[in-house]
């Protein structure tokens, strides 16, 4: 396929979190606000004066001082951002808008809170707490959350404007970001599709760490692009496979499936747009910050969720995405040390097979993946499971 | 025939002799270590606490208890269906007998006032665990041919960081049992090795080996299938951690029953979380009344309410005694344990029984000017999550260097009174009382809380902590460092205890002890009161 026109340039945007976009909107004065979970809604951050970066740390090494204040023992992601952090890579945040919804992001967000780490005087680190259930309790209870941690205190610290305009305002330009994601994601379906998962793992964290109206004209331009994209004659993917499971920054890694033989059709994981570019719908009359509650809330398809119909609900999603989007098989990959994912891989591992025929592999990662090597051979592996069945399947026709 | 060694009996010293058999060899000659066999924990023979002490070991503890298990067993359910239950369920038929080898391990050298207020937080413990499983196997479907009998419909099963009291509005009609109270956290205690099974079980389904050991051990039961079915629906909660929301996923698909989740905010200083967590505590009743037929009832509520106010109005005295004096006559072990069990159990007569037994010795210890523990070096506040399979390592520490523990991070919890008098403010404080459980009120809702340390260490007069360094908890692993900071800067000695809370694999109790001694005798620079129980091997002991 030819080469998409802006990949380098989004490719180079994700070398460095304070990247050339995000300090060209601060130097027109905008306050940067980090986050690092999809339960901090993006929207709110991105009212007109202030933009979100949803943290990463590209090209991390061994994150030895922060080992040293969160042990060798925790996920490598939480202390990536926190190497980073006292490393002055986030030394361009005005804020953090934090959340506790898994122990060691909140950890590495505390840490933040308590100690002198970022350089900016006005830095601040507000906490929102989340619920676990998608009940009218919780969501009044996060409307609140909302209203207090994160409008009331943009609005005191930095004079931003809160009022429902503004936020229509965010929610449309949210709103555009979302439609043209899933516009691009959308060639993933074709039989043959026209971009490939690495692209698109580049085009989805884009659209989360730079600033919206920034990125926006590129992911224009793009999608354009792409709706006159040829396939390869001759594909160069063995079998297609939809990759789940836990924090996942790291385009690289996909490459890396993709070098094996078997093209990443859906992004169902943190940082991954299934869910996550849903436009959100505010009904007439409706307040906007009701709706982005309830639409982060909705939308959510996190582990954390405890209710027994949407715990059970999350498999039936990823097989009715690994159905959408054409996939042959299914990787879950979860980070060392990460809770949530360790069961929920667990269990897709066992009840995606089982209940619902999708053969799948199991994964355990690093935030930075040095045992590229170990992956390699087992996705290679799985690869070849798969084609062998679709033989089999094949044979029996 | 064995000669007689004269020139022994000679340079014996009678008198010595004769007060050591009257009043036990003192602390510091008692050589404790030399009684155990190899690699087992058991004794050659008993410990001689001289006449009284010994008298009152066997009489009061050993005896009473042995019997009380029997006359427990009789009252809750009877020997035949604690027979079926004891031959179905590993985690049973490997803790019933060696339970009074736990007494024997948690209350070793104590003497005194300290072995009888001690002894008696053991007795209620037992008591407490012997009505949940007889309530689990009376409803046991799996004990019953697969029916499901009266007791089965008036059981509520529930996990065990559900704090009891939500449901007192239904006591004496239903009965709430936790789920793993008894097969995980009680077994750990009893028998060290039971546990191993179901952390290698839920492992061999694919889960990796470093989310929380509880968590795992806790899915492993299920895993397994050795847990009794003897309730018609489920009731969960979040706590205490990211692994504990994410077992249920696993518990739920086994269980296959109505499940209803009661999480609790993580950001519980605000006062904006309040409401919704008292509105998931109205849910929960709800449901109960959905799933029952049976409607809340807002005097027994009350009642029990009232009721465990009164242990917690207890429980201060005591701590205000732990503080100020040194006649405070419970052990580390006695009062850590006690103290979890209770709070997160809720209100039970033995409870009462048992703290009036208690207030009895305190007063007299206090009035008395009774010195418990007079070989306390050090008074140490213990901080974070305990080794499960070695919580009487605060005996140990006691018997050989003199560090007395005075109280542990998981008695602070739920350290409040619930208010009565009208609905609203109550089902308010109960959601507070639910939000500062064990294992939760010091570890989420910010760092700030974690530090709570200090202040205690000054209010209990500490000179010591004993920081537990559990491996697999990503909150506390997570704040590792700050810790190490504060230790420098404030000057304080504390020693890191790793370990997995239920699986000595990971770290022995062996190595527990060799870590103490590291420290005690190369920073601290002191010598051993009792030297034989430096090293010794209990590999193999229960």
């Amino acid at each position: 396929m030819r080469d998409l026109k802006h990949l380098i340039f989004f490719e180079n945007l994700l070398q460095e979190a304070n990247n050339d976009l995000v300090k060209q909107a601060r130097n027109e004065g905008k306050k940067a606000l980090g986050y690092t979970c999809y339960f901090m809604p993006e929207v709110l951050l991105d009212l007109p004066g202030c933009f979100s970066v949803r943290l990463r740390a590209p090209r991390s090494a061994s994150p030895d001082m922060a080992t040293y204040y969160m042990s060798g023992r925790t996920c490598h992601y939480g202390r990536s951002l926190m190497e980073r952090a006292l490393e002055g890579g986030f030394n361009f945040l005005d804020a953090q808008m934090a959340t506790e919804t898994c122990t060691v992001t909140c950890r590495f967000q505390e840490h933040l809170q308590r100690m002198d780490i970022i350089q900016n005087p006005d830095f601040f680190c507000e906490f929102t707490d989340v619920p676990f259930k998608k009940t009218e309790n919780s969501v009044v209870h996060f409307r609140k959350q909302l209203q207090a941690h994160v409008l009331d205190k943009l609005h005191e610290k930095f004079g931003i404007d809160v009022s429902d305009e503004a936020m229509m305002t965010a929610i449309e330009e949210h709103n555009e970001v979302c439609r043209l994601i899933t516009e691009i994601g959308s060639y993933r379906k074709l039989d043959v599709p026209t971009i490939t998962g690495y692209e698109f793992h580049v085009i989805q964290l884009v659209s989360l760490v730079c600033p919206k109206y920034l990125i926006l004209p590129y992911l224009r331009e793009t999608a354009e692009e792409l709706r006159t994209r040829e396939p390869d004659r001759k594909p160069t993917w063995r079998v297609k496979v939809a990759l789940s499971g836990a924090e996942n920054d790291d385009p690289d890694f996909t490459k890396l499936i993709e070098s094996c033989g078997a093209l990443v059709v859906a992004d169902r994981y943190c940082y991954g747009s299934l869910p996550g570019r849903e436009e959100i719908a505010v009904a007439e009359g409706q307040p906007p910050l009701d709706a982005i509650a309830r639409h982060y809330l909705e939308t959510s398809m996190c582990p954390r969720f405890m209710p027994q119909d949407l715990m059970r609900g999350r498999k039936k999603y990823l097989a009715d995405i690994v159905r959408e989007y054409k996939a042959d098989g299914l990787i879950v990959a979860s980070n060392k040390f990460c809770e949530y994912w360790s069961y929920e891989r667990t269990m897709d591992a066992l009840i995606l097979p089982r209940d619902y025929g999708i053969p799948t592999c199991s994964i355990e990662k690093e935030y930075v993946n040095s045992a590229s090597g170990q992956l390699r051979t087992r996705f290679q592996a799985f690869i070849e499971s798969v084609e062998i069945k679709k033989i089999q399947e094949g044979a029996k026709k | 025939m064995k000669k007689i060694n004269w020139k022994k009996l000679k340079e014996t010293d009678w008198k010595k002799a004769a007060k050591d058999f009257w009043y036990g060899k003192p602390h510091g000659e008692r050589r404790l270590g030399d009684l155990y066999l190899p690699k087992t924990g058991l004794y050659k023979h008993r410990e001689w606490r001289g006449v009284k002490d010994t008298l009152y070991y066997f009489n009061k503890i050993w005896l009473y208890n042995y019997g009380q298990m029997v006359m427990d067993i009789m009252k809750f359910g009877g020997p035949v269906i604690f027979a079926k239950g004891l031959w179905r369920y590993r985690w049973m038929g490997q803790t019933y007998l060696p339970v009074l080898h736990w007494f024997d391990r948690g209350l070793e050298g104590l003497r005194g006032e300290a072995l009888r207020a001690s002894a008696w937080h053991y007795r209620a413990m037992t008591c407490v665990t012997i009505q949940q499983f007889m309530a689990m196997f009376r409803a046991d479907a799996n004990l019953h041919g697969g029916q499901h009998n009266e007791a089965w419909k008036h059981s509520i099963a529930h996990k065990e960081t559900v704090w009891g009291g939500i449901f007192y509005p239904w006591w004496g009609e239903y009965q709430n049992i936790p789920l793993e109270m008894i097969p995980y956290f009680v077994t750990c205690h009893v028998n060290n090795h039971t546990v191993l099974n179901y952390i290698d079980a839920v492992q061999s389904i694919g889960l990796p080996g470093d989310p929380c050991p509880m968590c795992q051990a806790e899915a492993g039961l299920f895993v397994l299938d050795d847990m009794p079915d003897y309730a018609p629906f489920v009731i969960t909660s979040n706590e205490a951690c990211d692994g504990s929301v994410a077992s249920t996923a696993i518990q739920d698909w086994f269980l296959n029953k109505p499940l209803f989740a009661m999480p609790q905010p993580m950001q519980f200083d605000d006062p904006l979380v309040q409401e919704h967590c008292a509105n998931e505590i109205r849910e929960v009743w709800k449901f109960i009344e959905e799933q029952t037929g049976t409607p809340f009832s807002w005097d027994k509520l009350k009642e029990h309410l009232e009721r465990q106010n009164e242990l917690m109005r207890f429980e201060w005295e005591k701590w205000d005694v732990a503080a100020n004096t040194s006649s405070y006559p419970i052990n580390g072990v006695a009062q850590a344990l006690y103290r979890i069990y209770q709070s997160q159990y809720g209100d039970n007569f033995i409870w009462h029984d048992t703290d009036k037994r208690v207030r009895k010795i305190l007063e007299k210890c206090v009035a008395q000017k009774i010195d418990t523990f007079p070989k306390t070096r050090h008074r140490v506040i213990a901080w974070s999550c305990a080794p499960l399979y070695f919580s009487n390592w605060c005996t140990w520490a006691y018997n050989c260097w003199g560090l007395n523990t005075i109280i542990n991070m998981d008695s602070l919890m739920f350290n409040m009174t619930i208010r009565t008098d009208n609905l609203d403010d109550c089902v308010m404080d109960m959601a507070r009382y639910h939000e500062w459980a064990p294992m939760r009120r010091m570890a989420v809702g910010g760092m700030h809380h974690i530090f709570e340390l200090w202040e205690n260490m000054e209010r209990f007069h500490c000179d010591m902590v004993m920081m537990y360094d559990q491996l697999q908890c990503k909150g506390m692993q997570g704040v590792h460092g700050l810790f190490e900071d504060e230790f420098r800067a404030r000057n304080i000695h504390a020693i890191w205890m790793p370990h997995a809370l239920p699986d000595k694999r990971t770290v022995s109790r062996s190595e527990i002890r060799t870590i103490i001694n590291d420290y005690m005798t190369t920073v601290m620079q002191e010598e051993p009161l009792d030297p034989s129980l430096l090293d010794f091997d209990d590999s193999e002991s229960w």
